[in-house]
């Protein structure tokens, strides 16, 4: 509604602002680059939003029903880092807010895909994706995937052999530290990618909550590690920062670089898209909580800048680097001839292929119980077959991968973690 | 309002029935998350290799605080802090690193606690299994409910007059809403058995969705006589009831018959029982919502449901939201929980209650003052909606007569919310159509009311009776039908 004094309106109904019990909202942040535990509490910087508007929004717009867009200040955020970091290659983008990159997800699907379609997906593939589409009576086209990622050979064989009623007419990737493979793909294959989507009229969403984390190659040499880390200058670009026709819809999520439980993120792509997904924001989930916006908005505007922010990001950059290092350092040396893998260059996942005796390759009911094993060793991992569309066929149960996580449990524990998964393994390889 | 706890002990109460065969064939199967499936119950010193979750070490927040008012306008200028810090428990509430990591699709414990709690208070569901999930306000609550049992070409019965939000989520799901009719009460039970009974759509009807408290757009309010009658005929025709009720702790009371009446003490005055309350089988999916009882853009509220159903809505929320934002609940939740506790929560409700109460006693004063001969409507007993039917006279007939009033309004400065966006399309509604204004007297400034009241008597009296203008273009008067509507001028969450 715009402020226009001559015009009387009591066509909203929202509630007055005075009934807001919310007078002051903030947070202790550490500085930028730097993490809580190695900060002082006196040094901790103060991020504070009140009823009254300065550089950001009051509360009275923070905590009020808003559009689809998000608060500006919070919007216009994302908007110029986005520019900064990808830096769009046509004229009409645009971003819109979101509530993490699952919802996201939803709504560009929506956008294209009803009852009867079939979505490209990796081969292995973020669980949530394969528990949204069944519902929406959607069929998922698997992919296969090599170790940098999807094989652009065999997405093009698939469209080239698609014979199925409704055309192919979008393509879902994680492109970086993929779930669960932990394959990052390479300019190349980003460009090889990006042309088959180009022959086949494809959409593409690029998922990408991981993009920040990406790292040096894994060196064994623990003398001379973090010397040449990416940064933000030197990250693999992004499918957008490729994307000149505006088909790709590509998802940023704060979840991985500040914390999951604010539920913000956003979304690039075209403005005619994003219009929409604003559109269907307003009739779901509206925007990102006020709190959460907030927060984010007086922290980026006020305290770090964007050069604030990809310090921070840089500083969670290395973080995931060191955890990398030290997980393979130990799996090298714990569980030789128990698994393979491919070193990941980016993210928090790691993907073993169980050496299996041959007699137990493919047997029926073989990963149950390798699974079991660990239970019983006290180490929990994620069965393959969660992350398959076919997930739910034996043969792909009995397929021989586990996916290990490196993000969450303490480093102390991690040897502790890949000796009882060699004790678990020990019997079937 | 006032709550005593309920004595009657769940275990005596029935389970809920076994509606599972209204749900849509993907979800009749049985539903557990996936993620609980594989973790199971981990041992204490089990290492978790498994999460794809961040280190809170990453989480670059020490602590969150926030400064709150009190609860009412009886003690103005007491505030008081409360805060979140990282490591440790909050009070009743959890760790800062917990509520900023991610959880399941249920909610944060806590916050689902004091809500469990506080709806046991105030509406006692008279079933033993029911429990809460946490959603991130009404719309988005609504869009969930409906997919559990009505997919592409299903029909779903709602009320002829209903949220926009929710008639914009029908389209999206290609669900076709089949309107009942409502008089000042709300629904009419008897239509709604008349409908279901003659019912000869291709796919069953098994849901209502009825905002029974304070209604958007027509304000009305359903006596507990009608409720049950409702719930009778829900019963009847084996009908699942989306109770969605933002408004339900905003009922103000009968208007004061003469000025000097004090304010109702909003303390004895009792609320109208929910339908949740009258749910002896289990069959209402209740929306509740902090949007129009702390603020909207929280996005927090909460659905209660029996057991099973809030297992599929766990599934939902982990397919799309996963769950509001856990820095946010963590906030409320340490709020109602400790700042305020129960009885500072029904405090503010009070307080709330009361300061709507003297805006709708106002804006009824001056409508009836102003619109005499020109506007008819009824007091709302809830909310902060007045539906108001306008007198067209002579032009009544006329179809460009809505549109040029509109234009009329807007040219003297007043703007309302016209009746189309709100109108499910049928053919009784385009045979006779009457025609209404929404005006809302939440959130314009109450020294506002009488100029806005005052142009817009002037706009209807220049459309009553008079010649046809000529030079307008006319917009169509129709209802818009079942395809995307278009935007209103007003933000459509509301």
């Amino acid at each position: 509604m715009e402020a226009d004094p001559t015009l009387l309106s009591l066509g909203a109904g929202l509630p007055h602002p005075s009934t807001f019990p919310f007078a002051q909202i903030g947070a202790h942040v550490a500085p930028a680059g730097a993490s809580v535990a190695n900060t002082a509490p006196a040094d901790m910087l103060n991020v504070s939003v009140t009823t009254s508007s300065g550089a950001i929004e009051g509360l009275g717009k923070f905590l009020q029903y808003g559009n689809g867009r998000g608060v500006p200040s919070y919007a216009a955020f994302t908007r110029e880092h986005t520019h900064r970091v990808h830096d769009p290659k046509y004229v009409d983008w645009d971003t819109v807010v979101s509530l993490g990159n699952t919802d996201a997800f939803v709504k560009a699907l929506m956008l294209f895909y009803t009852s009867g379609d079939t979505l490209l997906v990796d081969e292995w593939t973020y669980p949530a994706i394969i528990g949204t589409v069944v519902p929406m009576n959607i069929q998922l086209a698997p992919v296969r995937m090599d170790a940098e990622g999807m094989v652009p050979e065999a997405l093009d064989h698939v469209c080239t052999n698609w014979t199925g009623e409704r055309k192919l007419r979008m393509v879902y990737t994680i492109p970086t530290a993929q779930n669960p493979t932990g394959a990052t793909m390479s300019i190349a294959r980003k460009r090889a990618i990006y042309a088959v989507a180009q022959k086949h009229n494809l959409v593409i969403i690029e998922d990408d909550p991981y993009y920040y984390l990406q790292f040096e190659p894994y060196t064994a040499d623990s003398e001379h590690r973090y010397t040449n880390l990416p940064g933000i200058t030197s990250l693999v670009p992004s499918l957008l920062s490729l994307d000149t026709d505006g088909r790709v819809i590509r998802l940023d999520s704060f979840s991985k670089v500040l914390a999951p439980g604010l539920r913000c993120g956003w979304v690039t792509a075209p403005k005619y898209i994003t219009d929409k997904i604003q559109f269907h924001n307003e009739t779901s989930i509206q925007q990102p909580a006020g709190v959460s916006q907030a927060i984010v908005a007086s922290l980026m505007n006020e305290q770090w800048g964007h050069s604030g922010w990809e310090r921070h990001l840089v500083q969670i950059q290395r973080d995931y680097a060191m955890r990398r290092d030290l997980f393979v350092d130990l799996c090298l040396k714990h569980l030789n001839g128990l698994v393979e893998f491919t070193v990941p260059d980016a993210g928090m996942f790691l993907w073993f292929r169980v050496q299996l005796k041959p007699e137990l390759q493919g047997q029926t009911g073989v990963m149950q119980r390798v699974f079991d094993s660990m239970v019983a060793n006290h180490v929990l991992l994620v069965p393959g077959y969660m992350f398959s569309p076919k997930g739910a066929e034996q043969k792909v149960r009995d397929e021989p991968y586990i996916r290990a996580a490196f993000s969450f449990a303490a480093t102390t524990d991690f040897e502790a973690a890949i000796t009882r998964l060699a004790q678990a393994l020990e019997p079937f390889c | 309002m006032s709550f005593t706890t309920s004595t009657a002990l769940a275990s005596k109460l029935p389970q809920a029935k076994d509606l599972s065969h209204l749900f849509v064939p993907t979800f009749r199967i049985h539903q557990k998350s996936p993620f609980k499936a594989v973790m199971g119950t981990p041992t204490l010193d089990m290492i978790n290799m498994a999460g794809g979750v961040p280190h809170p070490s990453t989480f670059p927040l020490e602590q969150v605080q926030a400064t709150v008012r009190a609860p009412s306008h009886a003690a103005p200028g007491r505030t008081g802090t409360l805060s979140l810090e990282r490591t440790q428990a909050n009070g009743s509430t959890e760790s800062l690193n917990e509520l900023l990591q991610y959880n399941d699709g249920r909610g944060m414990a806590s916050y689902c606690r004091f809500l469990r709690q506080f709806t046991e208070q105030a509406h006692a569901p008279p079933y033993a299994d029911w429990d809460v999930v946490a959603s991130c306000g009404n719309t988005d609550s609504i869009a969930k409910a409906v997919s559990l049992f009505c997919q592409q070409g299903d029909h779903i019965i709602v009320e002829q007059y209903s949220f926009p939000g929710a008639l914009s989520n029908l389209v999206f799901a290609k669900v076709k809403p089949v309107p009942v009719a409502m008089d000042i009460e709300g629904v009419d039970p008897v239509a709604l058995d008349s409908l279901c009974s003659s019912w000869t759509g291709a796919t069953l009807l098994r849901a209502i969705y009825v905002i029974p408290t304070g209604q958007n757009p027509t304000g009305a309010t359903m006596s507990l006589a009608r409720r049950k009658a409702l719930y009778a005929v829900a019963q009847k025709h084996d009908l699942v009831i989306i109770e969605d009720d933002p408004y339900y702790f905003l009922q103000l009371g009968p208007m004061p018959e003469t000025q000097d009446t004090t304010a109702t003490d909003m303390n004895k005055l009792s609320l109208v029982p929910s339908l949740l309350s009258l749910d002896t089988d289990g069959r209402v999916i209740r929306l509740d919502s902090f949007s129009k009882i702390l603020a909207p853009n929280l996005r927090c509220g909460w659905i209660t449901a029996p057991a099973y159903i809030q297992d599929r809505m766990q599934i939902l929320n982990e397919s799309t939201i996963l769950q509001p934002s856990g820095l946010t609940q963590g906030v409320i939740s340490r709020l109602l929980n400790d700042t305020w506790g129960i009885e500072g929560w029904i405090e503010h409700l009070n307080a709330l209650r009361a300061a709507y109460a003297a805006r709708r006693n106002l804006f009824v004063t001056l409508a009836r003052k102003h619109l005499a001969g020109l506007a008819t409507f009824t007091v709302p007993t809830a909310g902060m909606f007045l539906w108001m039917r306008v007198d067209l006279g002579d032009a009544a007939t006329d179809a460009t007569a809505m549109p040029r009033l509109l234009d009329a309004m807007k040219k003297g400065g007043v703007m309302m919310a016209p009746d189309m966006p709100f109108r499910v399309a049928n053919a009784a509604a385009a045979a006779a159509p009457e025609r209404y204004l929404r005006a809302a007297f939440a959130l314009a400034e109450t020294d506002m009311f009488e100029p806005a009241l005052e142009r817009l008597a002037r706009a209807i009296a220049s459309i009553r009776g008079s010649e046809l203008q000529d030079t307008q273009s006319v917009a169509c008067a129709e209802p818009i039908e079942t395809t995307a509507p278009a935007p209103i001028a007003v933000n459509s969450s509301t």
